[in-house]
């Protein structure tokens, strides 16, 4: 019996999508094929990683992720220049929790202002994240929104009870968009519809399905990205061909294998190595299994991804 | 076709109210209506009911047969609410339908109440912990179901498989497994084994103005895969009749004079069987 | 192709004996149609039926028992390409290279690690599965004397032979020979020894070739030599490569049943760098991998692949489930919420989360219900007022808590009187129906 390839052909392609201006500017997604399917079809763009900052400093992280931004974090715009002349970041993401009414409760105001000034200091592209209040974030991404006019950022995120005010901000200012469900394909697919009736453009859409940290539900995040790849791909459903982003780095620093000490748990060796590899693999598999866009903490995990993505593509 | 009216259930404010003040009146015209509309018996439906279930069952009974020439399906975990129930049950109309037994231990002894008051009983093809993954395995539970009702007592011909119909909107791919497994239940036995399904779930979580829709066809092509009985809506299920030609025409690749329909009846056909992923909007697309 | 359960039915002697452990012929055909029974349960089956069914009810990846005793791997048996299709069966044993280049002290340290590297999570138990033993010194005596320090340090553990060389191969398995060990190392220029010594040694073969079409015709020839149990190794790794090769074995087998390509698979993943090294078995975890070969077995790493291991070969149909008992979330004061849900673990998940976004600190207690969710659960009748009401009682919380209040999801609203009725002094709150709205909920109550 001789051996034949059984390759596929997909029907459909996944947008690619471009973010930032000048020759700074990144381009992900664009694959006709399942992640890492060179062998039978065209990937034309490497996942993209962006470091996080946020506009407090990183006192709810562990420590062995506070460590390693040591002196710059206490700035966002020495933290974000950091990321990108340090850590030779192609791209950071901004999140936004010092406005979350039960942190810092910063407002419109003072978001505007740390968002301008972090934009004026990188030329990398910059993705703004809310803080995950639905009602917070309508206020305070509409108004970043505007400051970051023509910067090409990517805004988020919007989720079913906020999409409208936020989808339309990102609109008006020409930036793009993050649209998130909680694990839930067909969620995912309804509001991917909804933001699209708005008159959103499809290809300016990024899916969030929600991200679940190793050990804590990640196979359901891995399911559904996988069936949202099969879906764009073997179905050519153009409501699910948006690039989809893995959340990684606020998922995978709160949970005991990241936070607990060695003292504590000699059975998982070393906490620091831990903690890194802990949100490598669950970045890696989330590349597997569909994710074209993470955003990320450690800066060790990062090279540790980009490393691995090397030897994929 | 058995339509077995199913808008007697506590999980209905309504009927839940009528249940807790034993008014007899809204559950009399409901099942007075789901009699007027078709349906060949009547379900039921009084939940865990842990508390006075006995004789919330026997009030149900009851109730229903006072205005209703039907047979009732008794609808409850409960296995002593189901033995109150039947004990009262009038046979004269037709003999009554336990829902349900299944693989799960617990639900075993609802076979020796079927036997025991010569009831025909609903096999749900579950077992205990996680679903069936596929037709093949519901088939399975249907075999092991099937046997456990000889060594009871109870004739293959009183059993009604269920292969449980999952909602559309979390489970689609549940759609195709359960058409596949009405199939596959009917070769079980000679003559073939009954089948019965709890209909509306499929558009549980759905839209309001979907529900029917996907109600409707979904209805009709479990009725294409030999499907003899549903719990269901029986005013929903006559309008779905009405539609039958329609349907098969699409089926049969058919050009049918009302576009809208045509184009109600292929969106929705497509989300049943897995070619388009569900979204609510599954019809504005 | 696979046939139905049905059509199976038809070819059995339909005498009901029982003798196979089922309780029907029918029955007893179902389980073979779902490849969960094998046929020679039956002692009254016909060789025509013999025939006919064993070809049609081969699965598509070859069963292989790996090791022998408690610790035995099982290998192969898998059906679909996408763990949502139905699950991935058999999980992937880890196996760490020991080389026989190695000093006896090293050689007995990596026992020790591999034995001691048992631990618990969420119910199971994982371990590093296997031992590798490399004859990367090329001399025979050297392979025995390692094999023989791990027959002795660790010989409960399923072990790899791993030469080219026959002679080598076989003074080194024999020491295994009651133990299904792995030899691999057959190629093309030495089949023939290496399937005569499997064969006598009732080890299962490790083939490598370059590429799948060698693969392929490979296997046949081992095949041809009357040996079944394969391990496959295409050549490939590199990460790209082993994503293509794996994949494109497992669409032949599962969609073309394509028998030479029908084994389970084995990859070598060792680098130099550990991180690396870890990431890279990530990816023969997702990508149909039965064994990973692992130079190093740090504790972090191994936690890692452990973890993500039972994560992708859960089955998507049975719910994960969370641990019954009552959760802290955030640092709760007597006076703070309590709230209940069920264990299904994505339940959990979500309600936690929702939780821990309020920033309330609470206590929610998490009641077993087999994994359904919470409407279903109450559906079942497994989340029912009697059974919240002794699981409240015994979980001891009364005397944790200031007021005796407990917050019941909106789905179960209807629970709420029967559950003040069991549970004297308790007032029962209904919350919202979707976690979503709880952090909305909980803050208006702290206002």
């Amino acid at each position: 019996m001789a051996f034949t390839p059984t390759k596929e052909t997909y029907a459909g392609k996944v947008y690619a999508v471009t973010i930032g201006t000048g020759d700074r500017a990144v381009t992900f997604g664009g694959e006709n094929v399942l992640p890492f399917h060179s062998f039978e079809g065209t990937t034309p763009n490497r996942p993209l990683i962006a470091f996080e900052i946020q506009d407090v400093p990183p006192s709810d992280w562990p420590e062995n992720a506070q460590k390693a931004f040591e002196g710059v974090s206490d700035d966002p715009v020495k933290w974000a220049k950091y990321c990108q002349d340090e850590l030779k970041a192609r791209a950071i993401a901004l999140r936004l929790v010092g406005t979350h009414p039960d942190r810092e409760n910063r407002s419109p105001e003072d978001a505007v202002k740390t968002v301008k000034d972090v934009l004026a200091a990188v030329s990398i592209p910059v993705i703004i994240l809310g803080s995950n209040h639905a009602e917070k974030d309508t206020s305070i991404l509409v108004a970043v929104a505007e400051a970051a006019k023509d910067r090409n950022c990517i805004i988020g995120k919007a989720q079913e009870a906020n999409y409208k005010t936020i989808a339309a901000a990102a609109m008006a200012n020409n930036h793009k968009l993050i649209a998130m469900s909680e694990l839930d394909i067909n969620l995912s697919k309804q509001l991917n519809i909804l933001i699209t009736q708005m008159g959103f453009d499809k290809e300016r859409v990024i899916t969030d399905p929600m991200c679940s940290a190793l050990g804590y539900g990640l196979e359901y995040t891995y399911s559904v990205m996988e069936r949202i790849r099969l879906a764009a791909l073997t179905q050519n459903d153009v409501t699910m061909q948006q690039p989809l982003l893995g959340d990684v780095g606020m998922y995978v620093w709160k949970v005991k294998e990241t936070t607990a000490s060695e003292a504590d748990l000699p059975q998982w060796g070393s906490a620091e190595e831990r903690g890194i590899a802990w949100e490598a693999e669950t970045a890696t598999a989330l590349l597997i299994s569909g994710a074209e866009l993470l955003i990320m903490r450690h800066p060790k995990a990062v090279a540790a991804v980009e490393k691995i993505i090397e030897e994929l593509i | 076709m058995l339509i077995i009216g199913e808008k007697l259930s506590i999980i209905a404010k309504r009927v839940r109210e009528a249940m807790m003040k034993k008014d007899k009146g809204p559950i009399q015209e409901i099942a007075t209506r789901q009699w007027k509309e078709g349906s060949g018996m009547i379900d039921a439906n009084i939940g865990p009911a842990e508390d006075g279930g006995e004789d919330l069952m026997q009030w149900m009974v009851t109730t229903i047969q006072e205005v209703v020439p039907l047979p009732i399906c008794l609808d409850t975990t409960n296995a002593s609410a189901l033995e109150a129930g039947l004990k009262v049950h009038n046979n004269e109309w037709g003999r009554p339908l336990i829902n349900s037994t299944s693989n799960d231990p617990e639900r075993f002894p609802i076979l020796e109440l079927a036997a025991k008051y010569n009831s025909q009983v609903i096999g749900l093809t579950v077992g205990k912990g996680g679903l069936p993954a596929d037709a093949e395995e519901r088939a399975g539970i249907a075999a092991e179901i099937m046997a456990r009702a000889m060594e009871y007592g109870v004739p293959l011909e009183d059993i009604y498989l269920d292969p449980l119909v999952l909602q559309i909107a979390t489970s689609q791919d549940h759609a195709v497994k359960v058409i596949e497994a009405i199939k596959m239940f009917q070769e079980m036995n000679d003559p073939p084994m009954k089948t019965v399904v709890g209909l509306s779930n499929i558009s549980n979580g759905c839209p309001k103005h979907v529900r029917p829709i996907l109600n409707k066809y979904y209805f009709l092509m479990l009725m294409n895969a030999g499907l003899t009985s549903a719990i269901a809506d029986a005013h929903e299920m006559a309008e779905a009749l009405n539609e039958k030609k329609l349907l098969d025409d699409v089926l049969a690749g058919k050009e049918i004079d009302d576009a809208a329909k045509m184009k109600e009846i292929k969106k929705t056909l497509d989300v049943i069987m897995g070619n388009t992923l569900y979204a609510h909007s599954y019809l504005e697309m | 192709m696979a046939l139905s359960g049905v059509e199976i039915f038809k070819l059995l002697p339909k005498t009901n004996c029982k003798k196979c452990g089922h309780p029907t012929c029918l029955a007893f055909a179902m389980k073979l149609a779902q490849r969960q029974a094998s046929l020679d349960s039956c002692p009254d089956v016909s060789e025509e039926a013999k025939k006919i069914l064993g070809e049609a009810s081969a699965p598509p990846v070859r069963p292989i028992t790996f090791g022998a005793g408690d610790k035995a791997v099982k290998m192969g048996e898998e059906t679909v390409l996408f763990r949502h299709d139905k699950k991935f069966v058999n999980p992937c044993a880890f196996a760490i290279e020991v080389k026989d280049t190695l000093s006896e002290a090293e050689v007995s340290g990596l026992c020790e690690q591999v034995v001691s590297s048992e631990i618990d999570r969420v119910g199971q138990k994982l371990r590093i599965d296997s031992i590798m033993i490399t004859n990367a010194s090329g001399d025979a005596a050297k392979l025995e004397a390692a094999a023989k320090i791990v027959a002795a340090k660790a010989p409960a553990v399923p072990v790899i032979i791993n030469t080219e060389n026959p002679q080598a191969a076989e003074a080194a398995i024999k020491l295994f020979a009651d133990k299904r060990p792995v030899l691999y190392g057959a190629n093309a220029s030495n089949a023939e020894a290496m399937a005569a010594i499997a064969k006598n040694n009732k080890a299962i073969l490790g083939v490598v070739a370059n590429g799948l079409e060698e693969l392929s015709a490979l296997t046949e020839k081992v095949k041809g030599l009357g040996v079944e149990d394969m391990v496959i190794d295409s050549g490939a790794r590199k990460a790209k490569d082993i994503i293509e090769h794996n994949t494109l074995i497992r669409r032949a087998a599962v969609k073309k049943n394509f028998k030479p390509l029908g084994y389970p698979v084995i990859n070598f993943m060792q680098r130099e760098d550990s991180l690396h090294e870890m990431l890279l078995a990530g990816v023969g975890i997702t990508k149909y991998a039965s064994i990973i070969v692992l130079s190093s077995i740090e504790k972090w790493k191994n936690l890692v692949l452990f973890t993500l291991r039972q994560n992708i070969y859960t089955d998507p149909q049975v719910p994960m489930q969370v641990e019954q008992k009552i959760y802290n979330i955030g640092e709760p004061k007597p006076e703070s919420p309590f709230l209940i849900t069920t264990n299904f673990s994505l339940t959990y998940f979500i309600v936690s989360g929702e939780i821990e976004n309020s920033k309330v600190p609470c206590r929610l207690a998490v009641m077993d219900c087999e994994g359904l969710s919470v409407l279903t659960a109450w559906a079942a009748g497994k989340f029912t007022a009697s059974k919240i009401a002794q699981f409240i009682t015994e979980s001891g919380i009364e005397k944790e808590i200031a007021t005796k209040e407990l917050i019941l999801p909106g789905y179960v609203a209807i629970l709420s009187g029967s559950i003040e009725d069991k549970l004297p002094g308790w007032k029962v709150t209904v919350g919202p129906r979707e976690a979503n709205a709880l952090p909305a909920f909980l803050k208006t109550r702290t206002a």
